[in-house]
């Protein structure tokens, strides 16, 4: 039952693709890329429906390449019943970000298809791994197309934003990186040969008394690429003077990166450490869930705030992980499918209105819902998911990551659940804002398009249904 | 023993007799160059080859000890013939630009890599000496190769004099450690350090001299000051060697020399110690001041003299590693290789875009690249992103190699100041890609202006980049098997 040698087609599909969409056509690269990354998603469903639909919990498929093993590489990719959500998530995403159109018709559009082909590759890669190093190697990769995707489509005033964040992103990795080559050598000593696969690694990690050490290393690295409140200095500029699908990308997937690579790598390795500063890192999820909350309300720029708000939505995925309990680690999965769903139709349906009334501010544009009725009703069923109104997969996630965290640090849930009033007043009030009042400006094109209906329903329905039957994703991680 | 095993020192002999042909061409024929530079990429070849046959072949002494024909050898001989092809080949078209197309260049360069892969072949101090100086004195030459232009000339006289000067520093610590062991032959000296369990003074201060002689050739901080001057004066050409060939070749004598004792042996722990933290602060100050200043350079020259002292620090920490476990030496080749592939690519490619003749290439020349030529703009992205460390590159095999080394050392500290280095270090090699992608053009501004033959080495060096990032494995497996005889 399971397809051994397949896993590996999940990382090279994009690279092919994108390879495809540079020898196509350039006025017809929307098309292709949009197809291709259908294709992608269908292929991505196929892989995963072993897992996916399997009845039994903990079903796993593995495959194993021999890689680089002089120094202990291998690619040994293992898709789970947490990887499969980011695998098929990434696919989506990658549907939605080409669908916009900001991007494609501006220039160079065949590197645009080939650098998020690319990126979608490396991030299948790093979903994929277990490997830590070759982990690290996908992770780092990732960087490198999105950095080039603000750099050339970027705002005008890119430059400062392209370089904090690569250089946060980085400085945060390469301690990463060492901690990885402390536990590869530990456990060098102790078997004599080299490994950076995690069930190795797991063996020495709890027994090594600068563990917690190590342990600083990942989460500094993971909590820069969420980001959590004190590292979260690149995110604005980042999200802002990046081009919308490359906003897209960042606030839905990439920012699913850290929150996947603490599930999977610093939760096994560094279970003591943890749980020594459990009561503080959910302390500092509270903020991180308050204090965008604030900088949002502050907002008058709906890219800002939808940016903090999703960093603020983000704060409640780590409050499940760092429950460190199977339940809240099972909803924040959970709520991460749900948050990429929400961010990345908000931000399609900002892109929408962008290109329609021009840049938009939230005090001077009123009365959209006047002039494109059927985009503002679309619009409304994901400021819904956004507030986590009961009936969404939103509202199931955080209610239960609350829950498991209650049991841990009871001051920080309290706190840290005010952001659920504080996100609704801002999303509410960004919907008012912009949908009602007289219509100012110029207006141009139509209501939303057929595409767009198709693509945003379909979104929304998998927010609803996952919202009805959340067991999907959380059956097969410990509930 | 001895001269009767002749045949085995042929890579030698042929490069040697490639370098009286291609000097005898470049007198007959002054004014057309081809004759010269088609004798030295033939005999580059023939050496390559004959080097890849003796590949494996078991470790062998020669001329009563003083040369030794051995895989390392072979290995630095096969490496800077491939590098010297690279520079014969890919910087004809950037001479002539420069109005300094010589035919001598191409027997300089090949007496230049004469001297340094016997610098890697010599086992006693006296023929490494003569090794160094027959490296030193054409790279001496080729800097001031610009003769009529001040900074080059100002280049070629500081760092003759800085060689002088080291070259008397090695000479008097030779002398000390003949004095302290009886003898100049390494293995000798090897020997003598397993039997004597107290380090002499006077071989402490002999070992340091040499040392700081080796140091002052890779430019490893405090003994730096010369470098970015030279780098800016000799022609890019040239720096491009100096960047690949000649660190090459310093970084061999630095591990030669400082593997001269053995340290793991009796008595000898304080010894280890009183190097390993000279080493340490050696690499600290390189990497830190390395990844500092070059972060403010404009001028690309400079800035990537800075960038190679802080690369002087990661191979330093290399060699630090290696003391305590000489299997970690791997480490320093894989970083070597690496570093001067792109070095090489990097500047035969500033060749290509120097805006016009005599003169260096400004950052600001790189601005919108990406419009104007998209291949140079991948091409000079792929060397950054290999400088930088980034994966799938060459350059993060190197620093994967020399931190796990590094760690497996216990260095473990001087590793994560190396990786917060890492950082500091891509902030400088960003800034090109930003002005090649992020601004417009300036329709002023550089063009590719090589000839088809160095545009497709350029292509290809960054191929060969990208597939030692990619497929590292039997590479590795070949590096991890050299061992330095003692």
């Amino acid at each position: 039952m399971e397809n051994y040698s397949y896993l590996s087609v999940l990382i090279a599909a994009p690279f092919f693709l994108g390879v495809l969409s540079v020898l196509s056509p350039k006025s017809l690269q929307r098309s292709y890329a949009i197809l291709g990354a259908l294709a992608l998603f269908l292929v991505s469903l196929f892989l995963c429906s072993n897992v996916l639909f399997s009845t039994t919990p903990g079903v796993v498929i593995d495959q194993k390449i021999s890689w680089f093993p002089a120094m202990g590489l291998t690619l040994n990719l293992r898709l789970d019943s947490v990887s499969v959500w980011f695998v098929l998530l990434n696919a989506v995403v990658c549907l939605l970000a080409f669908s916009l159109s900001g991007v494609w018709n501006r220039k160079f559009p065949r590197l645009f298809s080939f650098l998020g082909f690319s990126m979608t590759g490396f991030l299948n890669g790093a979903f994929l791994c277990t490997d830590l190093v070759v982990f690290y190697i996908f992770y780092e990769a990732v960087f490198v197309p999105m950095i080039l995707m603000i750099g050339i489509w970027g705002e005008s005033t890119k430059a400062a934003a392209v370089f904090k964040f690569f250089l946060m992103s980085l400085l945060g990795s390469v301690l990463m990186l060492v901690s990885i080559f402390y536990l590869m050598s530990i456990y060098h000593t102790a078997t004599g040969r080299y490994s950076g696969d995690l069930a190795d690694l797991i063996t020495v990690a709890s027994k090594d008394p600068n563990a917690q050490w190590c342990f600083f290393g990942f989460f500094l690295a993971f909590a820069i690429k969420v980001p959590m409140v004190p590292f979260h200095a690149w995110l604005k500029d980042a999200y802002t003077m990046a081009p919308m699908p490359a906003t897209l990308w960042m606030s839905a997937i990439l920012s699913k990166l850290g929150v996947f690579g603490l599930i999977r790598f610093v939760l096994p390795l560094f279970g003591a450490p943890l749980a020594e500063v459990q009561p503080l890192l959910l302390g500092l999820c509270a903020v991180s869930i308050l204090y965008p909350a604030f900088l949002a309300i502050r907002a008058r720029d709906p890219k800002t705030l939808l940016s903090y708000s999703s960093i603020s939505h983000l704060g409640f995925v780590l409050f499940g992980v760092f429950s460190l309990s199977p339940g809240g680690v099972a909803a924040a999965v959970l709520l991460s499918v749900g948050h990429t769903l929400v961010s990345a139709g908000l931000f399609y349906i900002l892109h929408l209105v962008e290109v329609r009334r021009g840049g938009l501010r939230l005090d001077t544009y009123h009365g959209l819902a006047k002039e494109y009725p059927l985009l503002f009703l679309i619009f409304f069923g994901f400021i819904l998911g956004g507030v986590a109104l009961p009936g969404t997969a939103n509202f199931v996630g955080e209610f239960l990551v609350m829950i498991s965290a209650f049991q841990s640090n009871p001051v920080a849930v309290v706190i840290g659940g005010l952001g659920v009033i504080f996100g609704a007043l801002y999303l509410l009030r960004f919907y008012q804002r912009l949908g009602f009042g007289e219509v100012t400006g110029e207006s141009s094109g139509r209501d939303i398009e057929l595409y767009d209906v198709i693509v945003l329903i379909g979104v929304l329905f998998f927010v609803i249904i996952l919202g009805f039957q959340p067991l999907w994703v959380m059956k097969g991680n410990g509930t | 023993m001895s001269l009767m095993n002749g045949d085995l020192f042929a890579p030698y002999w042929i490069l040697s007799g490639g370098i009286l042909v291609t000097l005898i061409l470049s007198m007959i024929r002054v004014e057309t160059k081809r004759p010269a530079q088609i004798s030295a990429i033939t005999t580059l070849l023939f050496t390559f080859f004959a080097a890849e046959g003796q590949w494996g072949v078991s470790t062998t002494s020669l001329f009563h000890g003083a040369i030794e024909i051995s895989s390392f050898g072979m290995m630095i001989l096969i490496l800077l013939c491939g590098l010297g092809i690279l520079f014969c080949v890919g910087s004809s078209r950037y001479l002539t630009k420069e109005g300094i197309h010589y035919s001598d260049y191409y027997h300089l360069v090949l007496i230049l890599i004469l001297g340094s892969s016997l610098m890697a072949a010599a086992k006693d101090l006296m023929a490494f000496f003569i090794a160094l100086e027959v490296l030193s004195i054409p790279a001496y030459t080729l800097v001031g190769f610009r003769r009529n232009d001040s900074r080059s000339n100002e280049a070629a006289l500081k760092y003759f004099v800085m060689g002088s000067v080291l070259g008397a520093f090695y000479l008097f610590g030779c002398a000390m450690v003949f004095g302290a062991t009886g003898s100049t032959d390494m293995s000798a000296v090897y020997r003598w350090s397993q039997q004597n369990s107290r380090p002499e003074l006077l071989f402490l201060i002999g070992h340091s001299l040499l040392l700081i002689a080796l140091f002052f050739k890779v430019a490893a901080v405090p003994f730096h000051f010369w470098k970015p001057d030279v780098y800016e004066g000799a022609p890019t050409a040239v720096t491009g060697i100096m960047a690949s060939i000649v660190t090459v070749a310093a970084f061999v004598g630095v591990v030669r020399i400082v593997h001269l004792v053995d340290y793991q042996a009796a008595g000898w722990e304080s010894y280890a110690m009183w190097i390993k933290s000279s080493l340490r602060g050696l690499a600290v100050l390189s990497l830190g001041y390395g990844a500092l200043v070059a972060l403010t350079q404009t001028n690309l020259k400079r800035l990537f003299a800075y960038s190679a002292i802080g690369h002087t620090g990661y191979l330093t920490l290399g060699v630090l590693s290696s003391l305590t476990q000489s299997q970690n030496l791997y480490a320093i080749w894989v970083y070597l290789i690496g570093y001067s592939l792109m070095s090489a690519g990097i500047f035969i490619l500033m060749g290509q875009s120097a805006p016009q003749a005599d003169a260096g290439v400004e950052l600001i020349d790189l601005t919108g690249l990406m419009k104007r030529n998209p291949l140079q703009t991948v091409v000079w992205g792929v060397f950054l992103c290999s400088m930088a460390g980034l994966p799938f590159t060459a350059g993060f095999i190197g620093k994967y190699a020399v931190f796990t080394a590094g760690i497996d050392a216990g260095e473990t500290v001087f590793v994560v100041i190396a990786a917060l280095c890492v950082v500091v270090n891509a902030y400088t090699y960003l800034r090109p890609i930003a002005l090649m992608v992020m601004r417009d053009a300036d329709p002023q501004a550089a063009q590719w202006s090589g000839s088809v033959a160095s545009k497709t080495i350029s292509v290809l060096i960054a191929l060969a980049v990208i597939a030692l990032g990619v497929l590292p494995q039997q590479f590795i497996v070949q590096l991890k098997e050299i061992s330095l005889s003692h």
